[in-house]
């Protein structure tokens, strides 16, 4: 198959060649809310001030990515950058791998922690530091809120993201912590992952009844 | 200054709106492919003195960006789950399923790069502007990743037994 033919085949299966064009009128407006967004704005030394329509949706998306940034951690470490570790894992345990927060979400501004928030996290528990050692934390488990109970966490994080992690969460072994993490494997920051607290418990119960 | 900046973006962004929406319905679902759109223009009317003489793959390369922001959002909100429910991207099996096979196969930037040339139909100097990097990085790419692509196609067909071409 030469290159012409290749790029026939591949232009047969565009999922947009069905597309039907958009609404002139729809366009139109789109264009305006576009353009009146800065108008408004240029008054001001800084033209990213904007308050038009258009700027406060974005504006409304960006608080969202912002408070969601806030809460979350860093990527799953999967297999292959899951850093070496001495942490004697016993092969008899079951073992869930977590990562810590990344530049981001220990950058970006908190919210208070809630159940609303946390109920969407599909990882939360409450378990104890056994071992803190090289970049792994190590917890044993003893209640699963959400996600597939396993008998120890360990959430590792190479480099700098280590030194986040415990300025994040200040694990510290021997310590009871309750931690949630985000589908992408990331442990909660702001307060979300914590020693463990009455407070912090209530807002893990509430946020994950029965 | 208000009204060049006007008059330059009125006679840009009109050509953009249609190959924009094609990427973007080509990549992600209905509604996160209308908010990128929105986005995507946003940011070529705050920046109407960067665009390029050749404005589009400069616009794609932005709603590339965009969409890479929605969707490591979107990615955190039950929004993202529920809207998947109510509105199947898919809209069918693909016919050549050898292809759609073969596409999912290789890794995301390959994939991408076939994209930009077989569906955005881009020469490699724009593929270029798209991904941020020089002609000739692109040139190679693309050369490569098609191999690729032929290559995923045939142990495909391979494995399901059919004659291979």
């Amino acid at each position: 198959m030469n290159d012409d033919e290749l790029q026939a085949r591949l232009r047969a299966a565009d999922p947009a060649s069905s597309l039907p064009p958009a609404d002139p009128d729809r366009v139109a407006r789109l264009l305006e809310d576009v353009m009146s967004t800065e108008l408004t704005t240029e008054k001001r030394e800084d033209g990213t001030q904007g308050r038009g329509p258009l700027t406060w949706l974005v504006a409304a998306a960006a608080v969202v990515v912002l408070l969601v940034g806030g809460i979350i951690g860093i990527k799953a470490a999967t297999g292959d950058n899951a850093s070496p570790t001495s942490a004697k894992p016993e092969p008899a345990q079951t073992v869930t791998t977590l990562s810590a927060p990344d530049d981001g979400a220990t950058h970006a501004k908190c919210m208070v922690p809630n159940a609303q928030t946390l109920a969407q996290m599909p990882t939360a528990f409450d378990g104890t530091v056994s071992v803190i050692d090289g970049d792994t934390v190590t917890l044993t488990t003893t209640k699963w809120y959400a996600g597939e109970p396993t008998d120890v966490v360990k959430v590792t994080a190479p480099g700098e993201e280590w030194e986040r992690l415990l300025s994040a969460v200040h694990f510290e072994a021997g310590q009871r912590y309750l931690v949630s993490a985000t589908d992408e494997g990331a442990v909660t920051v702001c307060g979300f992952s914590a020693a463990y607290s009455d407070d912090l418990s209530a807002v893990y119960a509430e946020a994950f009844p029965g | 200054m208000d009204e060049s900046r006007r008059d330059r973006f009125e006679a840009v962004a009109p050509t953009l709106i249609e190959p924009l929406r094609r990427f973007l319905a080509r990549r992600t679902d209905a509604a996160t492919a209308e908010d990128v759109l929105a986005e995507t223009l946003l940011v070529c009317w705050r920046r109407v003195a960067d665009l390029p003489d050749e404005p589009l793959p400069w616009a794609y390369g932005v709603a590339r960006n965009c969409l890479r922001n929605a969707e490591r959002s979107a990615r955190r909100q039950e929004r993202a789950a529920a809207r998947l429910a109510a509105e199947p991207v898919d809209t069918g099996p693909p016919e050549d399923l050898t292809l759609h096979e073969a596409l999912a196969a290789l890794n995301p930037d390959d994939a991408e790069l076939l994209r930009l040339w077989a569906w955005e139909q881009l020469a490699p100097g724009e593929v270029a502007t798209v991904l941020d990097i020089t002609t000739n990085a692109a040139s190679i790419r693309l050369h490569r990743a098609r191999e690729k692509l032929r290559e995923q196609m045939r142990k495909i067909q391979a494995a399901s037994g059919h004659e291979v071409p």
